[in-house]
């Protein structure tokens, strides 16, 4: 089988180090070893090909234990190898996977601001999401930070004097720009027109909800966890939800996991036609902007419809789905859903045969698929580069078992093949949203889930519309949760806009930006 | 005293001032910014403004604080707002305004008048220079580079007509006096309307002058100048109050004069105010349907658009014309 032959190939790679690996779930393989050794186990699952770094998780064990736990997440198609590494609170030194896996970057620095751990080696040590008047030494992860002590902040640093006559010509895009519709910083050094350097700065929104599910109890964290995003706030649900079930061992009936279903391909079209208007708006095409935006009203009106809501519609709940799909409710989406279609395909026609249009995005943001693996990118930007990378076919979870959907994958690698892709992947889920509905296993919409969730950890991932979405959520038997890690996949992709853009035009920077679909609110969680 | 001998030192304060120019002319400037923002919104499936929104916004644009950033030369940046108007009303008084006969006409009009038009995108791209902001200097080094890549195929596709009329007229007054006043915008419109359309004639000077007027008036697609994704409001961004609305006037007004420059050069002159409104307002629909079906253009494929297909394009127009006056004089 698959996922044991990749299992047992982690296990053999990491020989060399002498670990044996232990089991806590089936599509689990844990090995704990010394931070020394991270690097080199890092190059030899690269070496070997074996997956991607999906996350690193920090964990505080408490002032007691006085250690620290890093998780390092590896994830081939269904199989996830975790390295652990034992640290202490304080002073902890990990080396950085940086060379090995660009991604880490990110992973990294969130890791040594939050706490406190030192990355040897890292490119970049600045802060990426807390404040830069944030009081050194705090670090706002660990179990004993003390909200009082940010009381006293130091002065904000003076802003710097403009100099006219600055050797590199910054253009600032952000965290106040019309190219972006939430707050990030980017930096883009141009000569001329063309771009030469490239940073970002984000966490101008952050809002702490990992910490903050620690203070709530499990109910109320789904509720926080959901509007971590906007868009994908049903994503965000579920995966929490499934990780929780998996803790208190419950069995989701049919019916919901299907109904979960059906509004993951809601919610993914509506985030794939929300892109392909903005989109088309930072190209300077506001006329397929504005039909686009029309025609998702479509999707909008049938999740208000069902659930009450265009944006949380809060339909994943702990054990179950809270709304039913009526048989009028299947009615207006079989209706949608072949207005969709028709339209989507129109769209397809125009992003991949308007010249002008073409000129904006067919060659621009190249990548190949070396290049997609070498980032970790995820999502359809990675499937775009020929990565047939998707956990709703690789790791199928809820329904996805019985109602597959087909692989949609582009080798242009291109702007143009993002617009393929998502546009196409928008069909797929019109074809399986119908095919559920028309075939609604029947069950009860919610099962009991217990207050206290018995002690454990446990990783879901599921495929929100912008890639993989990796929650590692750890009880202590409480009816609060002892951690809480998200990882959005446009944390993951970041690496490609920053190396993509460099050489470009400076107007293709928006656009190539957009073709990621950044999502800054999932980042500042 | 006569009190009638008062009107001939009047009239051009009013013609300056209230009517065709100044006050007439900034109206219908709003008219039209209005009218092209309701029909792309309506192309675009949208509601959009209602017919007094360019007044409402040049109003509350003048009665707004004007911040002058610290880093300026503060006369420049005051003046350039006004130079640019004003460069844009004085171009009216050469025009056929509203099809009644331009105000002033003297030999070689047009040239002026065209010079006259470019003040405002010079303007526009000193006032970006003049700002430290980044997103201004990007901005003004689009303007003028777009400045550079439309002006001459836009100057050659309208003084293709002029030609005409020149040659015309030479051969039917045989004296210099009648060439040198073809050059008058006045007698191009008068010529124009007694023979057919060049349009229809010279139809690549017609698309070359229309198309050149939108990269004139920074109009999608050739928007990069002020891609508000990439640079904000590109050479505006520092701009605020009353310099703001002194340039947005000057482009609406630009507007009027630039589809009245087309209208009576290709679509068989501009004889009365009927004709003037439906063949101004006819163009303007073209404009609005090109602006919506087109996406912008990146600053280098503007210039290469020009370059390679404009100037070439209006220079082969201009061969035709050569190779059949020649064959019609020969025989």
């Amino acid at each position: 089988m698959k996922l044991e032959q990749a299992l047992q190939k982690s296990t053999e790679i990491l020989q060399p180090w002498n670990q044996e690996g232990s089991r806590p779930a089936p599509n689990r393989v844990d090995f704990t070893v010394q931070p020394g050794d991270i690097a080199a186990i890092g190059a030899a699952l690269r070496r070997e090909k074996w997956g991607y770094l999906a996350a690193i998780t920090g964990l505080d064990l408490g002032v007691q234990a006085d250690s620290l736990e890093v998780l390092y997440h590896f994830c081939e198609g269904a199989a996830i190898a975790t390295l652990r590494v034992r640290l202490p609170r304080r002073g902890g030194v990990v080396p950085s996977l940086y060379a090995d896996y660009p991604a880490a970057s990110f992973f990294e620095r969130e890791l040594s601001e939050m706490y406190g751990v030192t990355v040897a080696g890292a490119p970049d040590t600045s802060r990426l999401f807390i404040p830069d008047d944030f009081p050194d030494g705090l670090y706002p992860m660990l179990k004993d930070f003390d909200p009082a002590a940010l009381k006293e902040r130091p002065a904000v640093a003076p802003i710097p004097e403009i100099s006219p006559k600055s050797a590199h010509f910054i253009i600032p895009i952000g965290p106040q720009h019309p190219a972006l519709k939430e707050p990030g910083h980017f930096e883009f050094g141009v000569d001329g027109e063309i771009v030469t350097s490239a940073r970002m700065r984000l966490g101008y929104v952050h809002r702490g909800i990992e910490k903050a599910c620690e203070q709530q109890n499990w109910i109320q964290d789904l509720y926080l966890l959901e509007r971590i995003c906007g868009i994908c706030s049903h994503s965000h649900a579920t995966a929490y939800a499934l990780g929780v079930e998996q803790l208190a061992q419950v069995e989701v009936s049919e019916r919901a996991q299907a109904i979960r279903e059906v509004f993951a391909g809601l919610e993914r079209i509506h985030s794939h036609m929300l892109w392909l208007g903005v989109a088309a708006h930072e190209a300077g095409f506001d006329t397929l902007f504005m039909y686009s935006w029309r025609d998702r009203e479509t999707v909008m009106d049938i999740l208000e419809q069902i659930g009450g809501n265009r944006v949380n519609y809060s339909i994943s709940v702990l054990g179950g789905v809270k709304q039913d799909i009526k048989p009028q409710d299947a009615e207006v989406i079989r209706k949608g859903m072949q207005f969709l279609e028709e339209r989507i395909n129109h769209y397809l026609d125009i992003v991949t045969t308007d010249r002008m249009f073409l000129q904006r995005t067919r060659g621009i943001g190249y990548m190949t698929r070396e290049q997609a693996d070498y980032l970790g990118i995820l999502g359809p930007t990675a499937r775009a580069s020929g990565i047939a990378r998707d956990i709703r076919i690789d790791a199928p979870y809820g329904l996805y078992h019985r109602f597959p959907v087909s692989q949609v994958i582009d080798q242009a690698g291109d702007l143009e093949a993002r617009f393929r892709v998502r546009l196409r992947e928008i069909i797929v889920s019109t074809h399986a949203i119908r095919t559920i509905i028309d075939n609604l296993p029947e069950g009860e919409l919610t099962v009991r889930v217990p207050r206290r969730i018995p002690a454990g950890e446990a990783i879901s991932r599921l495929e929100a519309p912008r890639g993989e979405l990796f929650y590692y959520i750890k009880s202590n038997g409480s009816d609060k949760p002892e951690r809480i890690k998200v990882r959005t996949p446009s944390l993951c992709n970041w690496t490609y806009v920053l190396v993509s853009a460099i050489g470009r035009q400076l107007a293709d920077v928006p656009l190539l930006l957009a073709g990621m679909d950044p999502c800054f609110s999932c980042n500042d969680r | 005293m006569n009190d009638l001998s008062i009107i001939p030192l009047l009239s051009p304060i009013i013609f300056l001032v209230l009517f065709p120019g100044g006050l007439a002319l900034i109206l219908t400037g709003f008219l039209y910014e209005w009218l092209d923002h309701k029909l792309v919104a309506r192309f675009q499936n949208r509601i959009g403004p209602r017919w007094f929104q360019p007044l409402a916004d040049a109003i509350k644009s003048l009665v707004k604080e004007e911040i002058t950033p610290a880093i300026v030369h503060p006369s420049l940046f005051v003046l350039l707002p006004v130079i640019a108007l004003s460069g844009a009303l004085t171009a009216g008084l050469y025009v056929p305004l509203l099809g009644l006969p331009p105000s002033y006409s003297f030999s070689g009009d047009l040239i002026v008048t065209f010079y006259l038009l470019s003040l405002l995108t010079l303007s526009m791209g000193i006032a970006g220079w003049n700002t430290p902001s980044h997103f201004s200097l990007i901005g003004a080094t689009r303007t003028l580079t777009q400045l550079f890549s439309y002006e001459a195929p836009f100057l050659l596709a309208l003084l293709g007509p002029a030609l005409v009329a020149g040659s015309a007229a030479s051969g039917s007054a045989a004296s210099n006096a009648g060439a040198l006043n073809a050059w008058t915008i006045g007698e191009i419109n008068t010529f124009a309307a007694n023979t057919s359309w060049s349009a229809l004639t010279k139809p690549i000077g017609f698309f070359v002058a229309l198309i050149g007027l939108m990269g004139k008036l920074e109009l999608p697609p050739f928007d990069a100048p002020e891609a508000e994704t990439e640079i904000v409001a590109g050479a505006m961004t520092e701009y605020s109050g009353r310099g703001l609305a002194f340039f947005h006037i000057g482009k609406s007004v630009e507007l009027v004069i630039g589809l009245t420059l087309v209208a009576a050069f290709y679509l068989g002159g501009i004889a009365n105010p009927l004709e003037f409104f439906i063949k101004t307002i006819g163009l303007l629909v073209i404009l609005a349907l090109l602006q919506t079906i087109l996406t912008r253009l990146r600053i280098d494929q503007t210039v290469g658009l020009w370059w390679r297909y404009g100037a070439i394009a209006v220079l082969a127009q201009w061969a035709i014309w050569i190779i059949v006056t020649v064959i019609q004089g020969n025989g």
